[in-house]
């Protein structure tokens, strides 16, 4: 997942702000780029699938209005897998996307090099036919905001000018509508029979059908010779012209009010049988009524049925029309292309729920579905981590994107034209906007989403320069998804970045990624969950060292491996024993219960002071992720959940039971993880030995754990 | 009369050009604007407010309606307040002076950037696309918003801010009798007392003669002395507050020379006590002026555009508004404080701060015509039509500006001075003096119950159109229906009611509030609880057995209430008040509240579905 947006671009722009003052290469155009709004979209749409259709792989990367709707939804080392995903799902399905950046990278035998056209859409989500639907009501993240608005982004662009869409089921919606609504022709039959009651009406019906008889007998006469229909419709009534309706004399109506139509109508239906009222969507989107002849009853409702079908016709280009940026989707996944991110799971989840359907509760459900959509993905940030070559390449810089590009593709980042033999083994890389091609420009692009996916594209095809593909040989004849080298990197997704969590789309496998092997300056935690309890709504002045004392106090000095704070209103307590879980919230429930002398000078008294102090096992925590409510607080959250009990009791026996399985299963499934369980058995027998070391460190951790979380976040990016 | 008004009017506005132009403040200018506003509010009689906000309702039934009380109305209020988002702050101070108004109009755009990264004053906010388009057309300038937007917090934001930062604080002694020292006080004391006297000496020492790097900093590591600015000072670390108060004390000892200072501890408490030493009771004087501006120009920073919301508050004007309930829902949310759990309490809290609130709708309300009428435009130009009432206005914006969104403010002051001329509220009580002024106007301060019957929303230009027989109804006299068939017109709901039973034979009515459920008038007392008694019982029979079989289900006004109170905002009000009825604790509850039971019901009032 992508995690801190924010702080991976603010390092992508200050590499890139570096980069610019050491070329100043001031003389250079600006980095070239297709700025797609709803004015250029018809004709750009018609291009890009020209070229998505060429293409060999289709970079993709997203400006979002937002990640976390309340702080304890961020990514947490202490997310397990379904819970990462619930928290990927609520980002997915709260917050807008923005910009979408999509770039086919084409490789041009004759010039040995990649042709790129990148595209920016400025996306939308305005609401531009009457289906009702959540998505017209988004979440904004002040920060990301703010955010977007130091890297210059356009605002008014993208409200004024951006493209909007229907997601699958919503077009599905919208042509059941209409379909319904010509279904019984409704629009035809609004009007009821009501009984002329004003005179102004009396006068106005018996005068219009004088006209339309006499209209009709012009015809009549007409057909025995003789053309003289301009006759009635110049001289009496400006409002009445006679034209050709499908073959057939009308009259078409100008310049009456919707009143004196009904009348109108009224009058056709019950004087004249072979005149029909009919009402159709002229030019620019005005509606046109039309009385128009017609012969028989047979051709009558002959044209009644075109007329439907015209409204039908009308309404699908309508609806198509309103498909909007989701036609690039449709393209993307009807065209298999392979299709590159950087750590992209919370892009293709916001893909999948604007423009496929409502995401899945689960994980595997939701894997399964995308790759049935998109067969090919490849997670650049994936590919970078998983090769030990390749962070050597990089010289073991971080794997954000601004950094990989710049390690990876200096002459492209840089701009340099340089004849160095280092750059000689680089991918060379084109870019292409309308039919201008260049190869030189500034290397100061701002940041947005085109510019992302370009520099996306051009990570992932340095790298594959350095795993040995040879572009020559595989293309186009073998398709690059195909390629030996790239299988075991393809559909490869990180679940939780912060993690580590690598979750495979073919298979739904979740597995914990073994980043670099060698690389040692990263390690996760292995939690095992049924150790951990909930706690949250204690008296705010709490910090976790004071919970900690309360706990340890009961339970020993030992029990408590470390306290997580989750917001300033929850605290995940990690015991060194299963059991533990279930007794502490026993023992809480049976304070609560007794209300003597006895419970108030218990050591837990402290906690439970305010008697608003829930307690609960992580599953509750799951719950609670999964609740669509956005509140800032966790407290406040799980109120809005509805949980109404204090303290939730976990049977010890089944847990344990469970517990065991899941461990085993995480076993086959990483093999690595086995000697992180050796170590944590050590460490716990460290703790019995001597407890005071152990628990020093593993104060160390925990403190380490909670200050340094913000700069965890930094620098693992 | 009235084509001469508006004559009179377009010649002015041509004469007078840009003269009352609307000023557009950001971060940019808004310390010289909040200066300029001062005086403007200074000299105005009254203050008209508007709000241009990032959404209003995301379903029909939770915009006002009808049928709302004072208190679900307000949960409807606070609901959106809590969400949503103020983007512009339009503030017009103004006076009416024999027919003349003088308006100063200002437009604050705002932005809730979160300035000190404590995740203030909002994390996350929602936005409607069909408001932000609406503004998109009206040429609202979203970059200059988020790009130069105002920041702001709100008072109770800006008191846990103040901690989180950590700024130290002048310390000051409160004499506590019931303090008595312990021995350990005692020891305490005099160990920072000879401490205290030891460093002063020393520093006064030093001063005269200049010490070489090594000794001064060696010197600095022994006695704990650090610069403050440029004075000496040295930190007392204390374990507890009573321990704060104990140094404050012995300070006083010293006080014409020494400056404690408090040095909170992250996230609350207090860390230590700083002492700085000045260099003569001019020095001290200075230094005490020098923090009470510091820590004025860090409020001001923090505060941001509270500022001019603590300046209409001080000033006790008259504020006037369109939209009281949805308008004052978020000011108290965003700039005062989080929302009460109920109208009764969020009454109390904002007449503490504005004291005097008057609702346009409600002057509207007393020109029967007008009940009808909830938008701008249609008022204004109906009352230029039927009233002679001049009002000398510079500039009366017109329609055809374009930028129509600027003049809001300008047009409710306008149409603010038609209503008071028409009303004939007296001359003298709109003068400055605001007590004379708040027994006439009382009639229309009422801000608690300005909202039972109209459901305002200023972004729909279209008029509603009400028959005036409204009738007062207890609460107890409605059920909410759902899970009737879909497509049902109320008309069809009630013939097919009318024949499945009998509590259906006296007079009653029936209002779709959205697709999915239906309100019940039983004008009969009592028929209600029989009904939903028949609905509920076993031995149910006849037409209505079928649709009860066929998923009908009905509840009463109490389920809405709770509803409401619960937050149960799902999209059909069927799904919220199924869910409400789903929760355990509901039979346990007492229904405690009494008041506001009572609702005005008028017959031809539901929602206009061309608005959902």
């Amino acid at each position: 997942m992508n995690t801190h947006r924010p702080v991976r671009a603010l390092s992508r722009a200050l590499s890139r702000a570096l980069s610019q003052s050491t070329s100043s290469s001031a003389a250079q155009p600006s980095f070239p780029l297709k700025n797609v709004t709803k004015s250029n979209f018809e004709p750009v749409l018609v291009e890009l699938r020209r070229h998505v259709a060429a293409a060999d792989f289709v970079a993709v990367d997203l400006e979002m209005s937002g990640v976390t709707s309340a702080p304890w939804r961020d990514s947490l080392e202490f997310d397990r897998s379904d819970v990462s995903y619930l928290k990927v799902k609520d980002s997915a399905e709260k917050f807008a996307v923005l910009q979408f950046g999509v770039c086919p990278f084409r490789w041009d035998s004759s010039k040995k090099s990649f042709i790129a056209h990148p595209h920016n859409f400025y996306v939308f989500p305005r609401q531009e036919l009457p289906v009702e639907s959540p998505t017209y009501e988004f979440l904004c993240q002040t920060t990301s905001i703010d955010f977007l608005a130091k890297y210059q982004f356009d605002f008014n662009m993208c409200i004024h000018e951006g493209i909007s869409y229907l997601s699958r089921g919503q077009e599905n919606e919208a042509l059941r509508r209409f379909h319904l609504a010509y279904e019984d022709g409704s629009k035809l039959k609004e009007v009821r029979d009501a009984p002329l009651v004003k005179m102004a009406d009396t006068l106005f019906t018996e005068r219009m059908k004088n006209t339309f008889t006499e209209w009709r007998d012009g015809l009549f006469r007409n057909k025995n010779g003789g053309f003289q229909f301009q006759g009635i419709s110049n001289d009496r009534q400006q409002h009445l012209e006679t034209i050709f309706f499908k073959m057939r004399p009308a009259l078409s109506l100008n310049g009456f009010t919707s009143h004196q139509l009904k009348l109108i109508q009224l009058v056709i239906r019950r004087h004249f049988q072979d005149l029909s009222y009919v009402q159709v969507n002229g030019e620019n989107s005005c509606q046109q009524q039309l009385v128009v002849h017609t012969d028989s009853k047979d051709d009558r409702e002959s044209l009644m049925k075109e007329v439907k079908d015209e409204h039908l016709r009308q309404a699908e280009t309508k609806v198509q029309a309103a498909v909007g940026f989701r036609h690039v989707i449709d393209l993307l996944s009807s065209e298999k292309k392979l299709i590159v991110g950087h750590n992209c799971f919370l892009d293709i989840a916001h893909i999948y729920s604007k423009f496929v359907g409502p995401l899945p509760s689960t994980a595997e459900e939701f894997v399964s579905s995308v790759n049935k959509c998109f067969p090919h993905i490849l997670d650049t940030k994936v590919l970078l981590n998983a090769n030990i070559g390749l962070q050597q390449r990089m010289k073991k810089s971080q794997t954000s994107l601004s950094s990989a590009f710049a390690s990876l593709c200096p002459q492209i980042s840089l701009g340099a034209k340089s004849t160095d033999l280092a750059f000689q083994l680089c991918v060379k890389v084109e870019v292409q906007v309308d039919d201008l091609r260049s190869s030189n420009w500034n290397s100061g692009a701002k940041h947005e989403a085109g510019y992302d996916a370009f520099m996306t594209g051009c990570v992932f095809a340095q790298a594959c320069s350095h795993l040995g593909i040879d572009f020559e040989a595989c293309l186009p004849s073998e398709k690059l998804s195909h390629n030996e080298k790239l299988q075991k990197h393809i559909n490869l997704l990180f679940l939780s970045w912060s993690k580590g969590d690598v979750i495979d789309l073919t298979t739904g496998n979740k597995n914990a990624m073994s980043v670099g092997s060698k690389n040692n300056k990263k390690r996760y935690l292995q939690i095992s969950y049924e150790k951990i309890a909930l706690i949250w709504g204690f008296s705010s002045k709490l910090k976790a060292r004071e919970i900690r004392e309360c706990i340890s106090k009961v339970f020993g000095l030992t029990s408590v491996v470390s306290i997580y704070h989750l917001d300033e209103t929850a605290v995940f307590v990690q015991f060194n024993k299963e059991k533990l879980v279930s007794e502490f919230l026993s023992l809480k429930d049976t304070l609560e219960r007794k209300d003597g002398p006895a419970s108030v000078l218990h050591p837990l008294a402290g906690l439970l002071e305010g008697g608003n102090t829930r307690a609960a096992d992580y599953e509750t925590y799951k719950e609670i992720c999964s609740s669509p409510n956005a509140k800032v607080l966790f407290a406040d959250q799980a109120e809005a959940f509805g949980i109404q009990w204090k303290t939730k009791l976990v049977e010890a026996k089944a847990s344990l039971c469970l517990g065991c399985e899941s461990s085993g299963e995480k076993n086959a499934l990483n093999p690595a993880s086995k000697s992180d369980e050796k170590s944590e058995r050590k460490n716990m027998e460290n703790v019995q030995s001597d407890s005071s070391t152990a628990c020093v460190s593993n104060y160390k951790i925990i403190d380490s754990l909670i200050a340094s979380r913000g700069d965890k976040i930094r620098t693992n990016l | 009369m009235a084509t001469l008004i508006r004559r009179r009017l377009l010649c002015t506005s041509a004469k007078a050009g840009k003269k009352w132009a609307v000023k557009e403040v950001t971060k940019a200018n808004f310390s010289e604007a909040v200066e300029e506003f001062k005086d403007d509010l200074a000299g105005s009689d009254f203050v008209a407010v508007s709000l241009q906000k990032t959404g209003s309702f995301s379903a029909g039934w939770h915009r006002a309606l009808p049928f709302d009380t004072n208190d679900t109305a307000y949960l409807k209020a606070k609901y959106a307040a809590e969400r949503f988002q103020v983007l512009q702050f339009a503030a017009c101070p103004f006076s009416l002076r024999a027919s003349k108004l003088t308006a100063h109009p200002y437009n604050f755009i705002l932005f809730p950037r979160d300035e000190l990264k404590v995740g203030m004053p909002s994390y996350s906010f929602s936005v409607q696309t069909s408001h932000l388009t609406y503004m998109a057309q009206e040429g609202f300038d979203f970059n200059a918003c988020i790009y130069d937007g105002i920041s702001y917090l709100s008072k109770a934001q800006e008191s846990a801010a103040k901690v989180r930062i950590g700024n130290p604080t002048p310390g000051n002694y409160v004499v506590d009798s019931s303090l008595t020292h312990t021995v350990a006080d005692t020891i305490f004391i005099e160990r920072i007392k000879s401490r205290v006297k030891h460093w002063k000496n020393a520093c006064k020492k030093s001063g005269s003669r200049t010490d070489d790097a090594l000794l001064s900093s060696l010197r600095k590591l022994v006695m704990g002395t650090e610069i403050y600015g440029s004075r000496p000072c040295m930190n007392i670390d204390v374990c507890s507050e009573r321990q704060v108060q104990l140094a404050l004390e012995m300070l006083k000892e010293f006080s014409d020379e020494l400056v404690p200072l408090i040095i909170p501890a992250n996230g609350g408490g207090t860390q230590s006590v700083r002492v700085v030493l000045t260099s003569s009771k001019e020095d001290k004087d200075l230094f005490e002026r020098e923090l009470q501006n510091v820590v004025e120009e860090q409020n001001k920073r923090v505060r941001g555009f509270r500022e001019v919301i603590d300046l209409i508050s001080a000033s006790q004007k008259p504020v006037v508004s369109h939209n009281s309930l949805n308008d004052f829902t978020f000011i108290h949310s965003k700039f005062l404080s989080p929302l009460p759990a109920n109208v009764d309490e969020f009454t109390g809290s904002l007449s503490l701060v504005f004291p005097h609130i008057l609702d346009i709708n409600h002057l509207m309300k007393n020109i029967g015509p007008l009940r009808k009428v909830t938008n701008r435009p249609a008022a204004i130009s109906y009352l230029n039509n039927h009233y002679f009432a001049p009002i000398d206005l510079e500039t009366l914006p017109q329609e055809n500006e374009g930028k129509i969104h600027r003049h809001n403010v300008v047009k409710m002051c306008y149409l603010f001075a038609k209503l008071c001329t028409i009303l004939k509220i007296p001359e003298n009580a709109k003068l400055s003096n605001n007590h004379l002024l708040a027994p006439a106007l009382d009639v229309y301060t009422n801000i608690s119950n300005p909202f039972s019957d109209i459901p305002q929303e200023s972004i729909n230009e279209d008029i509603r159109i009400w028959r005036n027989n409204m009738r007062k109804i207890s609460c107890d006299n409605l059920v909410f229906l759902w899970g009737f068939r879909s497509g049902l017109t109320a008309g069809m709901l009630k013939s097919m009611l009318h024949k499945s039973h009998d509590v259906f034979s006296e007079d009653f009515d029936v209002r779709l509030v959205d697709k999915s459920c239906a309100i019940v008038v039983f004008w009969q007392p009592g028929l209600s609880g029989t009904f939903l008694d028949v609905v509920s019982d076993e031995a149910i029979c006849g037409s209505l057995r079928e649709m009860v079989s066929e998923g009908l289900r009905a509840t009463s006004y109490r389920t809405y209430k709770r509803v409401c109170k619960l937050g149960l905002w799902e999209a059909d009000l069927a799904e919220s008040l199924d869910k409400a009825l789903e929760d355990p604790d509901y039979s346990m509850e007492a229904d405690s509240t009494t008041n506001g039971r009572e609702i005005l019901w008028s017959t031809d009032s539901m929602i206009n579905f061309d608005d959902l």
